[in-house]
């Protein structure tokens, strides 16, 4: 029980510094950096603590853990930089 | 013949086979992935929308984070209380597990609430899903779109939680079902942790 309350604790430290993050002026790509660090730390403490993925066997976390990842590299890494071509475009060409 | 009959039957009766885990956990994590992937390629459009918007208003001026961060920690509580429940449900402490699904069930209630008052807040200041005041007008299809997606998951969330509740004080549901319901509400807080940072903060 002690475990879970510990983790609430982190992930609550984790919120406080995400906000404070959000109201520093840091550099835009080292804010981005940091929060999606922080995001998928926090995403990792609840998978592998509440969810008690850790405590699985590695062919089911291989399966969540792969599955999730592989299709987000493809939907952010892949994919949603065309919308940044897109943009340029139509800044170059205008609306038509 | 027999005893390949036998082999199947245990395969089919949920086994230990291939996951070290049974037939009910290891379809709720087969949702979560597929549900996961759903609320991913969301989330992916939205990024796609965001960097093709000439204005995309500044979160701050919109939201008041601070209630955002009341929102998470709401929901980071109930998913703490919904652990404990699931702990004591295995260790058989039904009281216990009720005490704390029925807790769950409550900060999924406060969440629902305040993203009520959210949503009547920002409609009442023009927010609509076609056109907003603030900028670009997928900002508001956005909003409504993943924070509306989400709150469907809380509801069900804690139609689940309220079931299970009923059920754990008849004797009915036993400790795989608190689970159960605890891998699906901790999934709806995984989700929130992925809008509160792409969409209110980023």
């Amino acid at each position: 029980m002690r475990t879970y309350w510990i983790t609430w604790s982190v992930l609550l430290v984790f919120t406080v510094v995400m906000l404070w993050a959000d109201s520093a002026s840091l550099p835009r790509q080292v804010f981005v950096v940091f929060m999606i660090v922080a995001m998928l730390t926090k995403a990792s403490i609840i998978g592998a603590n509440f969810m008690h993925l850790r405590f699985e066997r590695a062919g089911l976390i291989l399966t969540v853990v792969v599955g999730l990842l592989v299709t987000g590299t493809v939907l952010y890494v892949l994919i949603a930089p065309d919308a940044t071509r897109i943009h340029e475009m139509v800044t170059k060409y205008g609306p038509r | 013949m027999a005893h390949s009959d036998a082999r199947t039957l245990d395969r089919w009766a949920g086994g230990v086979c291939p996951f070290d885990a049974g037939w009910r956990k290891v379809m709720m994590w087969w949702f979560i992935v597929t549900d996961g992937l759903l609320f991913a390629g969301f989330l992916a459009s939205y990024g796609y929308a965001r960097v093709l918007a000439f204005q995309w208003p500044p979160q701050s001026d919109v939201f008041s984070l601070k209630y955002i961060a009341a929102m998470t920690f709401v929901l980071i509580t109930s998913s703490a209380t919904m652990a404990s429940a699931v702990q004591d449900a295995k260790q058989g402490r039904r009281g216990g597990a009720l005490k704390y699904v029925l807790l769950t069930a409550l900060g999924g209630l406060v969440f629902l609430g305040m993203q009520a008052y959210e949503w009547t807040h920002l409609i009442g200041e023009g927010a609509r899903l076609t056109h907003n005041p603030w900028g670009d007008a997928s900002f508001g299809s956005y909003f409504f779109l993943l924070t509306g997606f989400h709150g469907t998951h809380v509801l069900t969330g804690v139609i689940i939680l309220v079931t299970t509740a009923a059920r754990l004080a008849r004797g009915i549901t036993k400790e795989d079902g608190v689970e159960m319901a605890g891998l699906y509400w901790h999934f709806v807080d995984l989700v929130w942790v992925f809008i509160f940072t792409l969409f209110y903060l980023v």
